[in-house]
């Protein structure tokens, strides 16, 4: 029997903001798009579980892309990036994910992001509620401050291993040690990307008031947290979810922030759940 | 609290902590150059913990006020410590930054310290998991 796993990767260029990238994606599964977007610092390995889940795979094409300067996707090609303090905006961030999205010429997607991805979930709900059949945000908030730190780079120590160890702790002590490990081993591999990315999550990102201008007919909004996340609390999710039209939200015990990557197996319980509920709101606004 | 669920005196639990750092595998595989000292401060009872290569050399059980020096420390709650000692930690009891950002724990003096060693340190403050809380 054959161990080719089903899982392709691709490549494709697009421009955003007037900036050239060209973008790595993996992908499995016919069906509705599922884009989904890996956390701050990571690349698109931890939805290596979800990208081979038969279930799912069955009725959702999953694809999981690398975000421009992480894993597989290289920094603009038409730009000195080097000569530039990364900072990653609300705005470049969602006109990248719409770009994405139209390059791949995809119909009716499902958004869904974990972290800085739950983050841009929200924004995406918010700025493009007809682009997107529904958002999935996972660990997101309106607002996730504290985590935009110089320690991330700091020249005195190592900065993979700051960044590594730095989000051990977001993992819950259940998950499978081999996959927590895992998850180690991708942040240690994007210091440089990492500080960068958070100056979306903890500064640029900050929904607070504007949660009621989200049209949760339009475009539902589902949010799932581990209960060992200490950055985006479960409360911090349900009170984002409460204030949104139709917002749903559902608790995960026994997991923490990175759920796709650190436990696959108990997350898709919860993001079978997620993709019903999306489905019932659809249903039921028409 | 009872007897039965008493914490072992300090020296016994600081005997025990050198004991699993120094035959874990993963700090004695990636420990060549950790080395540091920090104040594990549980507000009952404090250690100073000295590590020099990987391998913890001494500690320090209820040190007076200028009896050993430290990099950094590590303060926090009986309470909260005691959490980190169950085999399967509560929610914000399951690391330092977990329990910094959530709970009541500080970390102070040279953090960039902590920051040069923070894969031997996680791991060591796991194993609070197997030898149970430092009061």
């Amino acid at each position: 029997m054959s161990r080719i796993s089903p899982v392709t990767g691709h490549y494709v260029t697009l421009e955003v903001d007037g900036l050239e990238y060209k973008v790595f994606y993996l992908e499995n599964g016919t069906g509705q798009p599922l884009v989904c977007q890996h956390t701050a610092g990571c690349h698109n390995h931890q939805w290596r579980g979800l990208l081979e889940d038969d279930e799912i795979t069955a009725d959702y094409r999953v694809i999981a892309y690398d975000l421009p300067r992480h894993g597989k996707s290289d920094p603009p090609e038409n730009a000195e990036w080097w000569k530039e303090e990364y900072k990653l905006t609300a705005d470049h961030y969602v006109n990248f994910i719409v770009a994405l999205c139209d390059a791949l010429e995809l119909e009716d997607p499902i958004f869904m992001g974990s972290s800085f991805g739950g983050n841009v979930a929200l924004q995406l709900a918010l700025r493009h509620p007809d682009r997107f059949a529904g958002v999935l945000s996972v660990e997101g908030a309106d607002y996730s401050p504290g985590f935009y730190l110089d320690w991330w780079q700091h020249p005195h120590a190592n900065a993979a291993q700051v960044c590594a160890s730095g989000v051990w702790d977001l993992m819950a002590p259940q998950s499978p040690e081999a996959d927590r490990w895992k998850t180690w081993f991708y942040y240690s591999q994007g210091s440089e990307a990492f500080k960068g990315d958070l100056h979306f999550y903890s500064v640029d990102h900050d929904l607070r008031g504007r949660l009621g201008e989200i049209d949760g007919d339009r475009c539902p909004v589902v949010m799932l947290t581990g209960e060992y996340d200490y950055l985006t609390t479960p409360e911090d999710s349900a009170r984002t979810a409460g204030e949104i039209k139709n917002g749903a939200f559902i608790a995960m015990p026994e997991i923490g922030h990175f759920p796709m990557s650190e436990n696959h197996a108990t997350f898709r319980r919860y993001l079978l759940q997620g993709l019903q509920a999306l489905q019932d709101v659809k249903a039921k606004s028409g | 609290m009872t007897a039965a669920t008493r914490a072992p005196s300090a020296q016994a639990w600081a005997d025990a902590f050198a004991e699993a750092s120094n035959t874990d595998p993963e700090i004695q595989a990636h420990g060549k150059y950790f080395t540091c000292s920090y104040l594990l401060d549980a507000t009952e009872r404090s250690y100073v913990v000295e590590v020099q290569s990987g391998r913890v050399v001494n500690v320090a059980v209820d040190p007076g006020p200028l009896d050993v020096a430290y990099d950094f420390a590590i303060r926090a709650s009986a309470e909260t410590w005691r959490g980190f000692g169950e085999p399967v930690p509560a929610p914000m009891y399951h690391g330092i930054w977990a329990a910094t950002f959530q709970r009541d724990m500080r970390l102070e003096g040279k953090v960039l310290v902590l920051m040069q060693n923070l894969r031997c340190i996680t791991r060591q403050i796991e194993l609070l998991r197997v030898v149970g809380a430092p009061v």
